[in-house]
């Protein structure tokens, strides 16, 4: 017995038995639970150097390290699965938590001057979904044009001065608890992996991102709103963004002009760790937050064991390699099979 | 018609008289350009804001380039503000490896250039004055004091948040503060070297060494973002105070933390102050005024009881402007 199913693209043009519909988990996260096994594999391995690597203490750095990486991770995610790029996250992110901090120095609370900050994503975001969607511009360089603008706004807010989180209740933000024993941080990171996935798979609005990363055409065809989904990806990217921005700040109750400028690559990495394509059409939530775990893990070990930092760089893209092979690897064997 | 050719020679002869004065004007009035490796980085600004302070009290004129980072743009504006005019120059290089090239084109132009911040390459003379910090003297005063700090908290260990150590200050800071630390009998338990040099990393660093290193009792901060990083740490965990801190460079965010005790000490790099030596080094090269060639300025330290004192004050107005 054969059915149609509607595949990772939502396009529902791909036939496959039926069986297909009662994959397992293992089956269907094949990619995922090798980039997990990976991580804990890498702790391990950093835990025979440093036992402390495997003490809660640690788990709970690596956890706070990673929250703005994860979360941005996931924005960019919903971008890449759109077939698109987005370069301007780490200078919105860096925005974002100057614009907050100035807002607060202004006479702001930390609730509206957080607004304000998210005020930053959905500008930006609008802007690049705009000038995608409508104007009709390539994303690398609609993107690289708004990286710069915010990048150099980021110094334009404070003359490039580091500032001072006003509201000293800031902090609960990130560190506070909303659930009992459990620190925001961790909250966020988890509420928006489980929506977001949730989202992608589930929803048929979710699985236009994958038809139109598989193919922005004959999505059209199939009456899909392409650029209505890909505005709200770029919008979703550059909220997510600034939203792990103002984590930052309220963890470390401080902005800083270049804060972000290091996440943005880091981000395109952990998506790409986490099996997505840069050419459109896969990935999953899952897989960006392993990436991102994977990169922190990594940066973590590099740190507790003392190597020069300056390997972090070749350590991730040697994971990337190691990510990408994987995933190739799967496909091959799943293509075989 | 002979009072028409009289009135044009008039008229002709005070054109001229205008444009010679104007010409003697511009040729007293001198002009300095300072040029900064980035403007995106506190520490230029503030070098910046010296440069123009002492240019305006030397009655010079001032103009500003960025270099950002980049050895190419830096031999670029250099050029370009030759062809502007410039009279003498002010430089935060972008490192001292890519000086030697702008030095030649300088000297061949005849201009003064004064460094400030970061040193020419060694072996390099043909500058007019270099206004850096003593970086080992610096490192080594500072290795004393953290390694104070950690016996007063009942151990030996300490920790560094080390500058990327390709640079030769942050060498000369590391070589200060070993010897420092073996000769008053402190082990350093780690150093990790920041990429970014932001707070986040420092944090992420910060808790990174504490995790390996529980016992490490007090951490040297090699750069004002190291200082601010460690204390969130310290704060996070409770452990304000039982592990010492001390930081180099200063900033306003360092004074609050030294105010409210969250670290104990800063060694103040005094960013307005080299930009206003260097100024006055190339301004005393243009007059012909003797020039000091190596200025080495000692980082004062000032801690958290003396920082409201007038001396800290004196410190503290030659590291960033006033109004920051």
């Amino acid at each position: 017995m054969t059915k149609t199913i509607i595949d990772q693209a939502g396009t529902g043009v791909e036939t496959r038995p039926a069986i297909r519909t009662r994959e397992s988990l293992l089956s269907t996260y094949r990619t995922e639970l090798a980039i997990a096994g990976a991580i804990g594999l890498l702790v391990l391995a950093v835990g025979t150097q440093v036992p402390q690597a495997l003490s809660w203490g640690n788990f709970a750095n690596i956890t706070q390290a990673g929250a703005p990486l994860i979360i941005m991770s996931l924005g960019v995610l919903l971008v890449v699965i759109t077939g698109g790029i987005d370069l301007s996250v780490g200078s919105v992110f860096s925005l974002t938590g100057m614009v907050t901090a100035q807002a607060m120095a202004a006479g702001f609370g930390g609730v509206s001057a957080a607004l304000v900050g998210l005020g930053v994503g959905l500008v930006f975001g609008s802007i690049n979904g705009f000038l995608v969607t409508i104007a009709g511009l390539a994303p690398f360089v609609v993107t690289l044009i708004t990286f710069a603008v915010a990048g150099s706004l980021a110094f334009i807010v404070t003359n490039g001065r580091s500032m001072p989180i006003g509201d000293p209740d800031f902090w609960l933000l990130n560190s506070g608890s909303m659930i009992p024993g459990m620190p925001n941080y961790i909250l966020f990171c988890i509420v928006l992996l489980v929506a977001i996935e949730l989202f992608l798979k589930k929803m048929v609005a979710g699985r236009w991102f994958y038809a139109v990363g598989s193919s922005a055409a004959a999505a059209h065809l199939l009456g899909i709103p392409v650029k209505r989904t890909q505005f709200f990806a770029y919008v979703a990217s550059s909220l997510l963004a600034s939203f792990s921005g103002l984590l930052t700040i309220s963890y470390i109750l401080n902005a800083e002009s270049t804060a972000g400028s290091s996440l943005m690559l880091q981000a395109i990495a952990a998506v790409v760790i986490g099996g997505a394509s840069l050419l459109g059409g896969t990935g999953t939530a899952v897989g960006a937050v392993l990436g991102a775990l994977m990169i922190t893990v990594i940066q973590n070990g590099v740190n507790l064991i003392g190597i020069n930092s300056f390997w972090q760089g070749s350590v991730t893209g040697l994971a990337i390699l190691i990510a990408v092979l994987i995933d190739r690897f799967s496909k091959s064997r799943r293509g075989a099979v | 018609m002979k009072t028409k050719l009289n009135g044009w020679l008039a008229m002709a002869a005070s054109v001229a008289l205008a444009a010679l004065s104007s010409v003697a004007h511009a040729q007293e009035k001198k002009t300095v350009a300072y040029l900064a490796p980035s403007l995106d980085i506190s520490y230029w600004q503030w070098v910046g804001f010296g440069v123009k302070q002492k240019a305006q009290e030397l009655g010079m004129d001032y103009v500003e380039f960025t270099s950002e980072n980049s050895p190419a743009k830096q031999m670029d504006n250099a050029r370009t503000a030759v062809t502007k005019g410039v009279d003498a120059i002010v430089i935060g290089p972008v490192s001292s490896t890519s000086t030697p090239p702008l030095l030649a084109y300088l000297k061949s132009q005849n201009i003064p250039i004064a460094f400030a911040g970061i040193g020419p390459q060694p072996g390099q003379t043909d500058y007019t004055s270099s206004v850096t910090a003593n970086n080992y003297e610096t490192g080594k005063a500072q290795g004393s004091f953290v390694c104070a700090l950690a016996k007063e908290r009942g151990g030996n260990k300490v920790g560094m948040l080390s500058l990327p150590q390709d640079r030769e200050n942050a060498q000369k800071y590391l070589k200060g503060a070993q010897e420092a630390f073996a000769a008053d009998g402190c082990k350093l338990a780690q150093m990790l070297e920041t990429r970014g040099l932001t707070v986040n990393e420092a944090v992420t660093q910060a808790n990174d060494m504490l995790t390996a290193h529980p016992d490490i009792k007090a951490i040297y901060g090699m750069y004002d973002e190291a200082g601010t990083g460690a204390a969130k740490v310290l704060e996070t965990r409770g452990l304000t105070g039982k592990i010492g801190i001390a930081v180099a460079d200063g900033s306003p965010t360092t004074i609050g933390l030294l105010k409210a005790k969250a670290i104990q000490g800063i060694f103040f790099q005094e960013a307005v102050g080299q930009g206003i030596d260097g100024t006055q080094q190339v301004f005393n090269a243009l007059t012909k005024a003797p020039v000091k060639k190596d200025l080495a300025l000692v980082m004062p330290l000032v801690t958290a009881d003396k920082i409201d004192s007038p001396e800290a004050k004196a410190v503290i107005a030659r590291v960033f402007p006033p109004s920051k």
